[in-house]
């Protein structure tokens, strides 16, 4: 894209706004702390550790709903907790994505069975990427990871082309 | 001067999503300014019903359960449940499959106790140790990994033995790893415990008294640090631990700082008896010869280790049928987290947050 | 190690009317509900010394719920199980005055199980939502395949 030759012999270079945002939303997903259950192991301690250091694609760690971009939903969400789940995503800011990471959010797991469990997240809250794995490790949640970068990609593209059908 | 003035007290809820109750605890603090008046846990925000899937799963898949109860420290909730069904169908297991289960147990340990170093320091608002935490955790993974196949949920001990030997690989990790654990330990102690700040913060707070720790339940390392030396692997030896030579620590104040000193020194046994497994493991069969669906005779046990966090207890009913029919599992984090609501009371809020730390609970276990 | 029958017998003796006996479990007591607590509490002031209450839970057997309390004694490395057995819907009498390890069992047991939980300082339920089935009771099914298959 536009932007990318800035790094060359270009010093100025014209994009769109949108465009603009969503190259910083990618590159800046700031995701809630927010380990349900095993999963958050993988998810989130690992990754911010020295190995897998998801700080280098920009992917941080936020204690606060209100400071993050993304929320990766780590673990089963039960009953009781999927009220939680729905009002910390009611708390973020948009634009807001959700990785549902692992078996138990994505379709309750090894835990489907149990009358208490609720059969994914996206039961809950809309997901957009799906994690498999239980847990996943750490690459399949970069790799998750890389694939929500490429759907806010697509989605400037798609929004310029609905734009563009519309006139 | 401002004389003394009545104050309202104030109700903060501390989770279920906050980044230090390790999980999804939920605390309803009670606060007089800062200090807390009173406290109650609310659980249950993982429940996702171990017990209840256990009388519909067969013996051998309990494991997988468990794995995902106490999921720091899969191998030793896989022991507790494969010990249990061992015990209801008498059978011997092979000294080999003993040993490795004993020396998976420690290499578990550590990665586990890793966690908890590396979150305690994050409690008391301390970020450099936990990296180097995971480095260590990370080296303990491989050598799980190449042994189990997962990271986690390793699925490594079965009634009846163990699934593989120790391959080359992860020998030859272990050995690496032995080679600069107890300089590590060292450092990791002078990086946290020798902080003047961290020793400020721990010393003296949320002690946890003898009689206290009785009547609470508690096992494992808080229950040592209170003063009584209980150790699951030293008066009950399982696996190969009634072989292996090491110390149980013990504590006399039974404070957070005690807890903590426990722990570290705990690592520099489990290192002592990995070195020991390594060196004495004996050569023969990893499995005995079991029938891949069981149907034990009819009758109660109960099986324990002693897991990072203390007691973990497996209570098998069986009815004779290939499901167990009553499958309980004692948590050790349900009794240490009820200790919360004697100790929190007359800290300071930001103490609580360092408590939570020190007892070491796991919501997994708590809700099961 | 198991505990001497006889001497648990002379224990209980003045408080209920106790049957001891051995099983795969270890030395089991079978006491009424009603002495429950008053049985922990005799064997934790004997001289067994069975200070720690390592666990609680219940079972449904099918006619009724079994709650099983598992005790242990340091001083003689022992251990004792007292079960007493309750009618389904019943009162589950607290015996944290005694234990205060009980309290958070206690309440589980209560809520997964169905039963009315008294003399307890914070009765409310502790895993479940208002509503939800008491989901450790055998007659609770869970879901079949078919049932999570569709989502």
């Amino acid at each position: 894209m536009a932007l990318d030759r800035l790094t060359g012999e270009h010093s100025v270079a014209f994009i769109r706004s949108e465009q603009l945002f969503d190259w910083a939303r990618r590159n800046s997903l700031w995701y809630l702390g927010f380990g349900i259950a095993c999963c958050a192991i993988e998810g989130l301690m690992s990754t911010s550790g020295p190995r897998f250091d998801f700080d280098r694609m920009g992917v941080f760690f936020r204690a606060s709903p209100r400071q993050a971009d993304v929320m990766i939903v780590a673990g089963t969400v039960n009953k009781k907790m999927a009220e939680t789940v729905r009002l910390l995503y009611d708390q973020m800011p948009e634009p807001k994505w959700v990785v549902a990471m692992g078996a138990c959010a994505s379709t309750g797991g090894p835990f489907r069975q149990y009358p208490n469990v609720v059969l994914g997240v996206d039961k809950v809250v809309p997901v957009d990427v799906y994690v498999p794995g239980c847990p996943p490790r750490p690459e399949s949640v970069q790799y998750g990871f890389m694939q929500l970068q490429e759907k806010i990609k697509r989605q400037t593209e798609e929004r310029r082309a609905a734009r563009r059908d519309r006139r | 001067m401002i004389g003394p003035r009545d104050t309202e007290h104030l109700v903060v809820n501390i989770g279920p999503q906050h980044p230090s109750t390790h999980g999804v605890l939920r605390l309803v603090a009670e606060l007089d300014g800062e200090e807390i008046v009173n406290v109650e846990v609310s659980a249950g925000y993982l429940h996702r019903g171990i017990e209840k899937l256990g009388e519909h799963r067969r013996y051998h898949q309990l494991g997988t359960l468990m794995d995902r109860g106490d999921y720091l420290s899969g191998i030793h909730g896989e022991l507790a449940a494969a010990l249990a069904t061992e015990q209801l169908l008498e059978v011997e297991v092979p000294p080999k499959a003993r040993w490795l289960r004993s020396l998976m147990g420690e290499v578990n340990r550590i990665a586990s106790h890793m966690i908890w170093y590396g979150t305690f320091g994050l409690d008391t608002g301390a970020m450099g140790q936990f990296l180097y935490a995971m480095r260590e955790r990370e080296t303990l993974l491989d050598v799980l990994e190449s042994v189990s196949g997962q990271r986690m949920m390793f699925n490594y001990v079965r009634p009846g033995g163990v699934i593989a030997d120790i391959t080359p690989d992860a020998e030859q990790k272990l050995r690496t790893f032995l080679r600069t654990i107890d300089t590590y330990i060292d450092e990791h102690h002078a990086l946290l415990g020798g902080n003047e700040i961290f020793q400020k913060r721990v010393r003296g707070v949320g002690v946890i008294n003898r009689e206290m720790g009785l009547s609470f339940g508690l096992t494992g390392a808080n229950l040592r640090c209170s003063g009584v030396p209980y150790d699951v692997r030293r008066d009950k030896p399982y696996a190969a631990y009634g072989e292996l030579e090491f110390d149980v620590p013990i504590g006399s104040v039974g404070d957070a700082w005690d807890r903590y000193l426990v722990r570290m020194e705990e690592m520099r046994q489990a290192a002592r008896m990995i070195r020991q497994c390594i060196e004495g493991l004996p050569e023969g069969d990893v499995m005995a010869k079991i029938p891949k669906v069981v149907r034990p005779p009819a009758g109660e046990v109960y099986a324990c280790v002693e897991s990072p966090r203390g007691e973990l207890g497996i209570h098998l009913v069986s009815d004779g049928s290939d499901t167990p029919y009553r499958f309980h599992y004692r948590a050790p984090s349900l009794f240490a987290v009820q200790v919360l609501e004697e100790i929190l009371p007359g800290t300071l809020l930001a103490d609580a947050i360092m408590l939570i730390g020190s007892v070491d609970i796991l919501i997994g276990e708590i809700d099961r | 190690m198991l505990p001497d029958e006889t001497v648990v017998r002379t224990v209980l003796s003045g408080v209920t009317q106790a049957e001891v006996g051995t099983s795969t479990l270890g030395v089991v007591v079978r006491v009424p509900h009603a002495d429950a607590a008053a049985s922990l509490s005799a064997l934790k002031a004997s001289d067994l010394g069975f200070v720690m209450l390592v666990d609680l839970f219940g079972t449904d057997t099918g006619d009724e719920i079994e709650v099983t309390y598992q005790l242990r004694s340091f001083a003689r490395d022992e251990e004792i199980y007292v079960k007493c057995a309750l009618p389904y819907d019943d009162v589950l009498h607290s015996v944290w005055n005694v234990f205060a390890s009980a309290l958070l069992p206690e309440r589980e047991t209560a809520e997964l199980f169905g039963l009315t939980l008294a003399g307890h300082p914070n009765p409310a339920r502790l895993l479940t939502t208002e509503g939800v089935a008491p989901l450790l009771r055998r007659s609770v099914p869970i879901r079949t395949l078919e049932e999570v298959r569709d989502r």
